[in-house]
């Protein structure tokens, strides 16, 4: 029992990581991964939503009648990312100033939804909390290396830290859209060399 | 039929009931706290665009709404304003600090924007924002390399778009600031 729920948690860091792996919740990860700060901050995001709500709905999964169960896992989903947004203008002002508007955006993560769809509507509550933990925490960790690669690239820093000199000339296109198409696309195929060899 | 359709609704407004109530707590909880950045926030651009003022007040003129600055012999040394305008992308919300006497910006600040980070979003910092400082009023011209003239404004690089949309807001507001302050002192 122990050693299913490792497993459920450690499916979502590494086997079914879901940027590397599943390909899922795309828009935030090109959208705001241009430094660590913003990726980290948009990762813990996600993950809270991603946990609120598969406890929600796995814990209330037999009152939703299944031909209404999308919209309802979506009123759910939105009524915890509103509470995200308002809590980080309010406790953050810095951290939501710089995720602006796709805070309000985690409401169409595929990767929410998709969770709900795929696990928390067919399993009990403590495996639903040991999947979102391991999705969360693989979305945050994966946002937050496609942060610190586009950061250091970009501008020469890592989390607003100056690392490289005056003497770097900076990526410019990696801080745009296309510096993540690009990192991400490298990453996805180191990642499948390491899982084939490993 | 029937049956299953009213519990689908049932399910439905439950859920979005539920879920309102919730938020209507949150929002009460969190908006005295917001109120209070946004507040603080545009206190310290006030201070940040008027460097001599000591305090400040709210000025309604031709329906629109000024800061005042005065020093601590309590005279004007300043008139700043919150302007927005279309940036590269969604509006660019700056605030414009003036000082009448002498015909000049003191400096800008930008309260709110959606640049692009990391190049449009340089529009913050103070290498950008140090364009407008002490600037006469007029017309200005966004240049792609060391201003040589005092009415230029180097613009960032990879972001000239974002660059000349600051300065139109900017031009805008010494517009405005000038006609409903007469121009002089």
């Amino acid at each position: 029992m122990a050693g299913q729920l490792i497993n459920d948690f450690k499916n979502g860091l590494w086997q079914e990581n879901p940027i590397f792996r599943l390909v899922i919740g795309m828009c935030p990860t090109l959208a705001v991964t241009n430094t660590t700060e913003n990726g980290l901050a948009m990762g813990i995001a996600t993950l809270f939503v991603l946990l609120s709500s598969e406890i929600v709905i796995s814990t209330i999964k037999k009152l939703i009648p299944s031909n209404v169960r999308i919209p309802s896992y979506i009123l759910i989903i939105a009524t915890f990312v509103t509470f995200v947004d308002y809590f980080l203008k309010a406790f953050f002002p810095s951290i939501a100033a710089s995720l602006s508007l796709f805070v309000p955006l985690i409401v169409v993560n595929c990767l929410i939804l998709g969770r709900q769809e795929a696990f928390a509507s067919k399993n009990p509550v403590h495996r639903s909390i040991a999947d979102a933990l391991g999705m969360g925490l693989g979305f945050t960790w994966a946002l937050t290396l496609l942060g610190a690669i586009r950061e250091f690239l970009g501008m020469g820093s890592i989390f607003g830290l100056q690392i490289l000199g005056a003497w770097y000339k900076p990526m410019i296109i990696m801080v745009l859209p296309a510096g993540a198409f690009i990192s991400l696309g490298i990453l996805v195929g180191i990642m499948n060399i390491i899982s084939r060899e490993g | 039929m029937n049956n299953k359709t009213s519990g689908l609704i049932i399910t439905l407004t439950v859920i979005g009931i539920v879920s309102a109530i919730l938020l209507a707590f949150v929002y009460q909880w969190t908006t005295p706290y917001i109120e209070k950045h946004q507040a603080k926030a545009q206190e310290a651009a006030v201070f940040t665009v008027l460097p001599e003022a000591e305090r400040y007040q709210e000025v309604t003129k031709d329906g629109m709404t000024f800061f005042e600055g005065y020093d601590s012999a309590n005279s004007r040394v300043g008139v700043a304003m919150v302007v927005t305008g279309g940036g590269f992308q969604g509006n660019i919300e700056l605030m414009v600090g003036v000082d009448l006497s002498k015909q000049q910006i003191n400096t800008i600040s930008i309260l709110n924007h959606q640049e692009t980070p990391g190049l449009g979003a340089r529009i913050t910092e103070k290498a950008y924002r140090n364009n407008f400082a002490n600037k006469p009023f007029g017309e200005y011209q966004v240049v792609k390399r060391e201003p040589t003239d005092p009415m230029q404004v180097e613009a960032i690089s990879g972001a000239t778009i974002s660059s000349e949309k600051v300065t139109i807001i900017v031009e805008n507001a010494i517009q405005k600031i000038q006609q409903a302050y007469g121009g002089g002192a």
